[in-house]
């Protein structure tokens, strides 16, 4: 069932058993978890069926620390949430992610990887990707010219990533959410606040505005917030009127840890194997692979070296050239070239900007790009400004903050690399000037991938994090939190696959509350 | 390794080669002829220019090695002790550059991660090139 919620009488009180607040991959996963189950789910989306710009502002925000990216175009407002731009990059999170790593303040999970397996098995299909397989090893099976390159596993492996086509999981799942008798979606339906209850220990119903002056009211036995790591955060600390530092936030943790992942060009590969050499394995061309490796340091190596996780692509290039780092490529223009063209079906040239087609012969110099896992900061974090919107929302300030841990991880990453490709005799690592500079400095080019996560992190202490390992917010019985924002450590991966999981492996644990 | 071990053991190198450059060479030595130590492997990768400027910026980082002599000796001197006795077949000097990086024995110049005997080798030809 779907509603407008600017269509709702002012002062209309939606109620259900679940209340999922956001319709991204994480609140559409939940969603559709749900539909059959004798259960009624309200799932409230902000924005509409489609893109609207009035409705997009209202993520616009304010950017200190590091410069970052427009918050208002880093993320999309509507139904579907931001997968209606992603590139659909799909890999686990590595068993070192999840543990207390002593070189890594803050780090550690409360669960483990074998946990999330089952989940992320799960999560596959949701995203249209293939079997839960990613071992390169796995792949060269299925196609033998995948083959990895001859690297000491002591050392360094091929990590390996699926790529979903990608779904856009607002046009994938409409029909089945809409379809669904016990799925309730209202769109433009903007929570504002969470209301707790007199003692504080559990919300009571959620303040729903849109855009047209009308105010609603929400309730419903559990709530689940799935709107993205930044809004997650805002809304939490603008639900403010009964406790002045917001709700979930007795120990100032809502916000903080924000984290992405650092992606920008550090160096360059010169092939020194004889002959024509298959690097099939780490080629990628939009919406075409299947399945493709990055260069990883292996756990032992990142122990030794005490240092944090990170991935390296290869992107065929030529000597001189200057590698673009994500910020840079996808400017919000051309996302929005992008956006255009593909929600008019793909008609006609695709907008400037999409990948080049692959040069002819096997490519024997590439562009070494990164993927690097940020260090947990409390210092990087979701504020709210003084500014707000046109619903009256204090809006975000965000101020992305990075550590000496997350430049000097950057520069042994390659140093390593380079003499373990040199040993091997895959070829020569050449590291860009920043990379080699040792005063802690990051180039202009600086860059993240989209990817925010940690601003709710979770932690089996209270002191320590805003959910438990269920995802429950600490002192309040019926609040979850879904998405990337509970990740306390971001590893190299791209976030969409472990949020679905983790989406997945909550609607287990409400579905059993509910019971 | 560091910049500062690796003119260490720069330093001890080229008193150690010596004996070679003196007259005193065996036949293992005469493998590693001045005109194939001033081939790189590199030269394929790279192109004769990249590793002409990375022997030149090599010479700059590294002034006691500044000759050609004085390269040689500190190639000579980073074999293996088996590669100096003559009845033994010793290393070739791929093998000494893969052995270098896997001992870490490695230095960055114009921001290549390369072996210390490549990085030599790419300063002979620099010399011997211009």
């Amino acid at each position: 069932m779907h509603i407008d919620a600017r269509t709702l009488p002012n002062g209309s009180v939606l109620e259900a058993d679940l209340c999922i607040v956001g319709a991204g991959a994480a609140g559409i996963s939940m969603a559709l978890e749900w539909i059959g189950s004798p259960r009624t789910v309200l799932l409230l989306e902000g924005g509409g069926l489609e893109y609207e710009p009035a409705m997009q502002d209202l993520y616009r925000g304010e950017i200190v620390g590091l410069p970052y990216y427009p918050l208002q175009a880093a993320r999309l407002h509507y139904f579907g949430g931001t997968t209606g731009h992603w590139a659909g990059f799909c890999s686990p999170l590595d068993p070192i992610d999840f543990d207390k790593r002593d070189w890594v303040p803050h780090s550690g999970w409360p669960l483990r990887r074998k946990e999330l397996d089952p989940f992320y098995a799960r999560a596959q299909p949701l995203l249209e990707l293939g079997p839960y397989e990613y071992t390169a090893g796995d792949w060269q099976r299925r196609d033998p010219t995948l083959v990895p390159l001859p690297l000491d596993p002591r050392v360094m492996w091929t990590k390996m990533w699926q790529f979903s086509p990608p779904t856009r999981f607002g046009a994938r799942y409409r029909d089945a959410v809409i379809g669904a008798r016990n799925v309730h979606l209202y769109t433009h339906a903007n929570v504002c606040e969470l209301e707790a209850n007199e003692s504080l220990g559990a919300v009571d119903g959620l303040r729903v505005r849109t855009l047209d002056g009308k105010q609603h009211r929400a309730r419903a036995r559990y709530y689940v917030l799935a709107c993205c790591s930044i809004q997650n955060a805002r809304l939490l600390l603008a639900s403010n009127r009964r406790t002045p530092t917001g709700l979930g936030n007795a120990h100032d943790l809502v916000g903080r840890f924000f984290m992405e992942h650092i992606e920008i060009p550090g160096g360059h590969l010169a092939l020194a194997l004889s002959g024509p050499v298959n690097t099939k394995l780490y080629a990628f061309e939009f919406g075409q692979t299947k399945a493709r490796g990055e260069l990883a340091l292996s756990a032992a190596v990142q122990r030794e070296r005490r240092i944090l996780n990170g991935t390296v692509s290869l992107e065929p290039g030529a000597p001189g050239e200057v590698a673009k780092s994500t910020f840079q490529w996808g400017t919000p223009e051309r996302l929005a070239a992008l956006r255009k063209w593909q929600a008019n079906g793909k008609v006609g040239p695709p907008p400037d900007g999409l990948p080049e087609p692959a040069p002819a012969g096997a490519p024997r110099f590439f562009h070494l790009v990164t993927r690097q896992e940020q260090a947990p900061n409390p210092d990087s974090r979701v504020m709210l400004s003084t500014e707000r919107d046109a619903l009256d929302m204090p809006r975000a300030k965000l101020a992305w903050r990075l550590t000496e841990l997350d430049r000097r991880s950057f520069r042994v990453f390659y140093e390593v690399m380079g003499r373990e490709l040199g040993r091997s005799g895959v070829g020569r690592v050449q590291l860009l000037d920043w990379v080699r500079r040792d005063d802690g400095t990051w180039p202009g080019t600086l860059s993240g991938g989209w990817h925010h996560m940690g601003t709710t992190r979770m932690h089996d202490n209270p002191r320590l994090g805003v959910v438990d390992a269920t995802c429950r917010v600490h002192g309040l019985d019926n609040l979850y939190v879904a998405g990337a924002s509970v990740y306390p450590t971001g590893g190299a991966a791209n976030p969409t696959l472990t949020l679905v999981a983790l989406s997945l492996r909550l609607s287990d644990h409400l579905k059993r509350a509910l019971a | 390794m560091d910049r500062r071990r690796f003119l260490d053991v720069t330093a001890t190198s080229a008193l150690v080669a010596g004996l070679p450059s003196s007259g005193r060479a065996t036949n293992a030595d005469a493998a590693f002829n001045l005109h194939a130590l001033a081939q790189p492997d590199l030269l394929p990768i790279l192109g004769p220019e990249a590793v002409r400027e990375i022997g030149v910026r090599y010479r700059e980082l590294v002034p006691a090695e500044n000759q050609i002599q004085a390269l040689r000796a500190a190639i000579l001197a980073a074999r293996p002790w088996s590669s100096r006795v003559p009845w033994l077949a010793g290393p070739s000097i791929g093998a000494m550059v893969a052995e270098d990086f896997a001992a870490g024995r490695t230095i960055v110049v114009q921001g290549w991660v390369l072996s210390t005997t490549e990085a030599r080798q790419s300063a002979l030809y620099s010399m011997l090139a211009d």
